[in-house]
């Protein structure tokens, strides 16, 4: 037992120390950031980074290759990187305060948060079966599989068409309206974040031994019961994953909803009716248009913000330590 | 009280392999223990899952005379054991022995049952935090907590460390005296301990069934001879047995009674290594020690067998080894 307590404390004293580590690294990262960009050379910092993570990679490991492949994969993480901080740094934070308090912007970011949430839910309703038989396997499935994953394939704008092809004037349900309506928005993203919904479901379902499943069955539950007790929460975590990979997509969609819902009345609580609002990316957009790159740069870091906060609260609310699933 | 009897015939594909078909008939009688042995591959897996109703099939799966082919498996009233547990992870001890109770208009209880089965302690803990005997005992109590007409064990103690598999083997013993079972496996040690009956199975075919003294001993061919390590001896191969066999060459048995051999098995223990007085003189050619005993290989004409002997002589050496001719059969 001594021996096992000691072990539990070597564990967490390593964690603490790399928890230190990174820290150590990620603020020795802001602060060169912080001086080159005071002092007007943000390049430097691109060198400086490139330059840091090959030294670290030499002092915690030392072979040439894990060198070679932190300063590769560095130069990845400036360009996605770099734009982000530069972005954040350019704001000008009177007028993230004043877009903060514009109505306008409110409703846009509810709609960017809510219309998503719809098309995840929607998408999760039905992808959880479909991903569910995909797991199993059936006759035609690599039929099913590419009308799954051409969603993923095919440019937004000619998505938003084919929406508007199969469900708008003269498609499949005559008698909902899809076009420029709240519907027509979820349809959009749902048709494009279906495929995230539906992938990463169905590999949790696909990582569960099959022999639960018969063991439930073996011992008294039918289908519905093996799924409610067994298969469903073992496979929470990727359904929760794909939910959330589907509400980022829907989040990040412009192209089908531009096509299809360019803007939507829909009911907003805080005002106690209906209001009408563009979905955000299309916002940014337009304020980009209108007003120009400063002014659209402030409601896109309101949107980034408000994204990042969700996705941090849904990744801490699916961590191994708060939710049940495969071990 | 019951009795099982099946007749199945299935096609198995899986990708990039082959179809195997599986062909077999078996019974096992009321509070009988009916193994399945037989290799890696040879089937008897499939054969099991499909007694339990997870693969279809063609044929009847009879249970007191009543077919209930066409029954999902929850409506079969088995239980089943499966070789790496499938213990639900998500659950408890407790929970996992309870799964079946509200399917089950008599279930066990399950507090009584991990007691009976030395495992009341873990009844909070879940599934990954057990050791391999722990789950298995767990996976038995779930299995018996709903009262099942037949319980399907596949290769249980596969998994465990030789104590523990020993140690659960007891225990299972006394476990099937009470319950129609069919337990497979591929360890023949295993099957001779705790079967009443035996079908051997290879290639997706019974090749023997009988009694474990009669499928040990009297093995009908070389494949089950091999798997339960009794020696082959193929007659044109050593003169020797030959002419011991001289005017007493057994039959095959066919319905004639006048079939000869080309081979004979016999059991190593049978094989005795005497000071004099044997039937031939044999080299030996490796000796391995085997917990309290040696096993012995010795080589003479063109053939080997093998022996076990608590006085193993040097390797190298010519000893005198008799074959007994009550223990040599024709397979």
């Amino acid at each position: 037992m001594a021996t096992e307590t000691g072990s539990g404390l070597d564990v967490k004293t390593g964690r603490v120390q790399t928890a230190v580590l990174v820290a150590g690294f990620v603020g020795v990262q802001l602060l060169a950031f912080v001086a080159a960009y005071a002092t007007g050379r943000p390049t430097w910092y691109a060198y400086f980074m490139i330059g840091s993570a090959a030294v670290t990679a030499y002092l915690l490991d030392g072979s040439s290759f894990v060198v070679a492949t932190a300063t590769l994969g560095s130069v990845l993480l400036i360009a996605l990187g770099l734009p982000l901080f530069m972005f954040v740094a350019r704001q000008t934070p009177s007028l993230v305060v004043e877009k903060a308090a514009d109505p306008d912007v409110h409703r846009v970011l509810y709609l960017g948060i809510y219309g998503p949430l719809l098309a995840a839910i929607l998408s999760l309703a039905f992808g959880v079966p479909l991903a569910h038989l995909l797991s199993e396997g059936f006759s035609g499935q690599p039929l099913v599989e590419s009308l799954v994953d051409l969603p993923l394939v095919v440019p937004h704008s000619v998505a938003g068409i084919l929406v508007l092809f199969g469900f708008g004037e003269g498609g499949a349900f005559p008698s909902i309206s899809v076009l420029g309506s709240m519907v027509g928005m979820v349809l959009a993203m749902a048709f494009v974040a279906a495929p995230y919904a539906v992938n990463a479901t169905r590999e949790a379902f696909e990582a569960i031994d099959h022999r639960l499943e018969y063991a439930s069955r073996i011992h008294g539950a039918n289908r519905w019961e093996t799924f409610r007790r067994v298969t469903g929460p073992l496979a929470v975590r990727g359904m929760i994953t794909g939910g959330v990979l589907a509400w980022a997509r829907a989040v990040s969609e412009f192209g089908a909803v531009a096509v299809v819902a360019y803007s939507v009345s829909f009911f907003y609580p805080f005002a106690g009716g209906e209001v009408t609002a563009q979905h955000a990316p299309v916002f940014v957009y337009n304020t980009y248009l209108q007003g120009g790159l400063q002014e659209s740069g402030a409601v896109a870091f309101l949107l980034l913000a408000v994204s990042a906060m969700i996705f941090l609260i849904v990744r801490y609310l699916t961590d191994d330590n708060t939710i049940g699933g495969v071990p | 009280m019951t009795q099982l009897a099946a007749d199945i015939a299935s096609t198995f594909t899986a990708e990039g392999a082959e179809p195997f078909t599986v062909d077999a008939t078996l019974e096992a009688g009321d509070e009988e223990t009916l193994v399945i042995l037989g290799p890696s591959g040879s089937g008897k897996t499939l054969l099991l899952e499909t007694v339990a109703g997870f693969h279809g099939h063609d044929g009847t799966v009879t249970v007191n005379g009543t077919d209930i082919a066409d029954r999902a498996p929850e409506r079969r009233d088995f239980g089943f054991v499966f070789q790496d547990y499938a213990l639900f992870p998500h659950m408890t001890v407790r929970d996992n022995v309870r799964y079946g109770a509200q399917y089950c208009e008599n279930p066990r209880d399950a507090e009584g049952l991990l007691a009976e089965l030395g495992v009341a302690h873990l009844a909070d803990r879940t599934p990954p935090t057990l050791s391999g005997g722990e789950k298995q005992r767990v996976a038995l109590a779930r299995a018996l907590a709903v009262r099942p007409d037949v319980l399907l064990l596949d290769e249980p103690l596969a998994a465990l460390d030789v104590p523990t598999r020993q140690s659960l083997r007891d225990d299972l013993v006394d476990v099937l005296a009470d319950v129609t079972s069919i337990y497979v496996t591929h360890n023949r040690t295993t099957a001779r301990a705790i079967a009443d009956r035996i079908i051997v199975m290879a290639q997706g075919q019974v090749v023997q069934r009988g009694t474990p003294d009669a499928v040990f001993e009297r093995p009908e061919s070389p494949i089950v001879a091999n798997f339960t390590g009794s020696n082959v001896i193929e007659l044109a191969s050593t003169p020797a047995v030959r002419s011991l066999l001289d005017g007493d060459t057994p039959g095959r048995g066919d319905a004639h009674g006048n079939g000869t051999a080309e081979r004979v098995a016999i059991r190593p223990e049978a094989v005795r290594l005497d000071d004099d007085n044997g039937d031939l003189r044999a080299t030996v050619r490796r000796v391995v020690r085997e917990d309290a005993t040696h096993r012995v290989t010795l080589a003479f004409d063109e053939v080997t067998v093998e022996s076990f002997t608590d006085s193993p002589p040097e390797v190298g050496t010519d000893v005198v080894i008799t074959l007994p001719r009550d223990r040599l059969h024709p397979c």
